[in-house]
């Protein structure tokens, strides 16, 4: 049988051998290595799902660890770039995927005992809708950042007529990119509403008030304003290229801040360390 | 010793000899199964001839002296003769002449180094000497050879893999900008040369629609006929421009005849889809301001030029890389060609001292009158003498550690040991 221990280093071992081949294929401008990456991402995603599946639910439903948040990121992270790699065909999300999910699950490890008590209120289906949710969305936003930094480099040498050479010559083209953001922000934006609401919704009965004032709070509609904004826009008004690109760059990189630095530093009812 | 089976190749092409020489001398209707221009011999065993528009080039196996009767059948099949033809011909024997063939397949004695066209050519002419029984287990070898370093060298080296002509480097700009063509259109606005071939390029490449606008309406109708695309009228260009997502100008044109103020309409009906302007024209038909304007591209003809010249640069660079495969494929190539060689004299080599050896025995073992047992032991002891007598005029041979040519080793063995009475 399987240990918890020995899937969590095949699951490294696996992203790691994906983040290399993934990597120096796609510099060497070598395909099959490329592909042989993305497998490999395959598999260590099948071994994360087997880790997460095997020791997920040891402090759950009390507590969760803050190596479960980390790893569900991860998860939703590589399953979004494989879902990008089997159904659109599309390597490069997967292979600039697979470092973020080997640098997360690492991370993780070291915060799977650190288990964090959730409130006996908070422990609902809600919870886990407010979570899920989210996640979803932030692993979709990961990929449109992703697809939108490269859009970014890619129509700058364009438009400056620096050329498009070596390994650039292998990457999607800018039409495909701006789709990838798209359809990141299209998706992510009704989950992230629904996380939202489900957390807000939820926090009256626990906390006293619909809104508290609390930072992670604060962040998270920041960053729905401004996912509403580039939703509007790209809907409404096809918004399409660099404006949405840089947007949702801007996003993402305020969802990290929110991830790594609300929750660990600021004093919040959402922070994955407590005193 | 198989002395007359060597491998060589004559021939002539763009570096040597004008399109006139060329064309006097093709042999493209004459190498098919019907009629064969080199026919084999005692001295000529397999043949194939090349016989492309910037080349004629026969490969052939045998006796290498041969080559004048090749030049003679070369040039009466076109009712030549050998003087008028040999001023303009390139000779390669044995490694050289395996070497030539690597290299013009893998397209870098090509006019444009990279281009694909060549490789095709030598499979079509393979194809054409194999079903006229032209060829044999040596060039069988050779051009499969050839083919697998053909494609060794595409794969792992960048010599074909960036556009080395204008309009197909404005092709490949717009499939960065767009990916799959076949969810796109473009209007070819004016008429040259340039811009039809971009027009082409772009219809090769699964674009879906093409528009051609002309001052000329009638000029219009006789392209869209030619490319299978829709005619219209100059005056409705600023209609067709929103439905277009790539545009090539080539007009004549002394003003401008888009410019940046009409475009913002433009992207706004096409719901800030982006658009790539290509202009070929001088004077310049497209405002340089227009690349300014988010979600739209333009590349003029200086543009191109720029990516083309850098294009065929690395092209160079990567060439050399190229000869480095092509050297270490000759090698692999000429080792197995060489056992071939030697095969015969290792076998005669060895069959004669064996037979020595078992004439021995026999004389021996009648005369002593020895029982099977000691018979066996003879057998053995002579068995493993004869490895030993072997073993030194075999590495010889082999020409392992020496640098004498395989026939002069070859022709060694065989007197000293007199393997050819």
């Amino acid at each position: 049988m399987l240990s918890h221990q020995a899937s969590t280093i095949i699951t490294i071992i696996f992203y790691a051998g994906s983040t290399l081949l993934g990597l120096w294929g796609m510099l060497n401008r070598k395909t099959s290595w490329q592909s042989a990456g993305c497998w490999l991402a395959l598999a260590g995603f099948i071994f994360q799902t087997l880790t997460l599946a095997l020791g997920f639910h040891k402090s759950f439903p009390s507590g969760l660890s803050a190596g479960a948040y980390l790893q569900m990121l991860a998860w939703f992270l590589g399953l979004s770039g494989l879902i990008i790699w089997l159904k659109l065909k599309q390597r490069t999300a997967l292979t600039f995927a697979t470092p973020f999910c080997l640098t997360l699950f690492a991370m993780s490890i070291p915060y799977m005992e650190q288990v964090i008590i959730i409130p006996q209120s908070v422990q609902s289906s809600f919870y886990f809708l407010h979570i899920g949710a989210l996640f979803v969305s932030l692993a979709l936003l990961a990929i449109s950042f992703i697809a939108s930094a490269i859009f970014l480099i890619l129509e700058h040498r364009i438009k400056t007529k620096r050329g498009v050479k070596g390994f650039l010559q292998d990457l999607p083209a800018l039409a495909i990119l701006d789709k990838l953001n798209g359809f990141g922000i299209i998706i992510s934006f009704p989950l992230y509403t629904i996380g939202l609401i489900v957390g807000f919704l939820r926090a009256a009965p626990v906390y006293g008030s619909t809104f508290s004032g609390d930072p992670k709070e604060i962040v998270t509609i920041i960053i729905w304003l401004l996912l509403a904004v580039i939703f509007h826009n790209r809907l409404a008004r096809s918004w399409t290229g660099k404006k949405p690109a840089l947007m949702m760059i801007g996003i993402f990189l305020l969802s990290i801040f929110s991830l790594l630095v609300v929750n660990t530093i600021m004093p919040s009812h959402h922070a994955f360390i407590r005193p | 010793m198989d002395n007359d089976k060597d491998i060589f190749l004559v021939g002539l092409n763009h570096k040597t000899a004008g399109v006139d020489i060329r064309e006097r001398f093709a042999l493209t209707t004459l190498c098919n199964k019907e009629q064969w221009a080199i026919p084999c011999s005692p001295n000529i065993h397999e043949n194939i001839i090349l016989s492309t528009c910037n080349r004629v080039e026969i490969v052939a196996c045998g006796n290498q002296n041969s080559k004048t009767e090749l030049l003679e059948s070369w040039a009466s099949a076109r009712g030549s003769s050998v003087d008028e033809l040999k001023p303009y011909i390139y000779t390669y024997t044995h490694e050289e002449a395996v070497r030539h063939l690597f290299t013009v397949a893998s397209s870098l004695d090509s006019m444009v180094v990279g281009e694909p066209q060549i490789l095709g050519q030598i499979k079509k002419a393979y194809k054409m000497a194999a079903a006229a029984k032209k060829t044999g287990p040596t060039l069988n070898r050779l051009l499969h050879k050839a083919f697998s370093v053909a494609k060794r060298v595409r794969t792992e080296t960048s010599v074909a893999s960036s556009a080395v002509s204008i309009s197909y480097a404005a092709v490949e700009l717009a499939k960065r900008i767009f990916g799959d063509m076949n969810a796109y259109k473009a209007m070819l606005i004016g008429a040259g040369e340039m811009a039809e071939l971009a027009a082409k390029h772009l219809i090769h490449a699964g674009i879906q629609k093409l528009y051609l606008a002309n001052r000329t309406y009638a000029k219009a109708e006789s392209l869209a006929h030619e490319f299978n695309g829709e005619a219209v009228n100059f005056e409705r260009i600023p209609e067709y421009l929103p439905k277009s997502d790539i545009v090539i100008t080539s007009t004549g044109s002394t003003e401008p005849i888009i410019r940046a103020k009409n475009l913002s309409g433009v992207l706004k009906a096409r719901k800030n889809k982006p658009m790539f302007f290509i202009d070929i024209a001088v004077p310049r038909d497209i405002d340089p301001d227009v690349n300014a304007i988010d979600n739209i591209y333009l590349y003029d003809i200086d543009d191109l030029k720029e990516i083309v010249e850098e294009n065929i640069s690395n092209r160079q660079d990567e060439a050399q890389k190229a000869k480095k495969i092509i050297d270490e494929e000759v090698d692999v190539y000429f080792n197995w060609f060489q056992a071939l060689e030697l095969q015969p004299t290792i076998v005669d080599l060895i069959e004669r001292n064996e037979k020595l050896a078992a004439a021995e025995l026999e004389y021996t073992c009648k005369h002593l009158n020895l029982d099977d047992s000691t018979k066996k032991s003879l057998e053995v002891m002579l068995h493993s003498l004869l490895n030993k007598i072997n073993h030194d005029p075999l590495m010889y041979l082999k020409g392992e550690n020496n640098h004498i040519s395989a026939i002069e080793r070859i022709n060694t063995i065989q007197q000293v040991f007199g393997l050819n009475k």
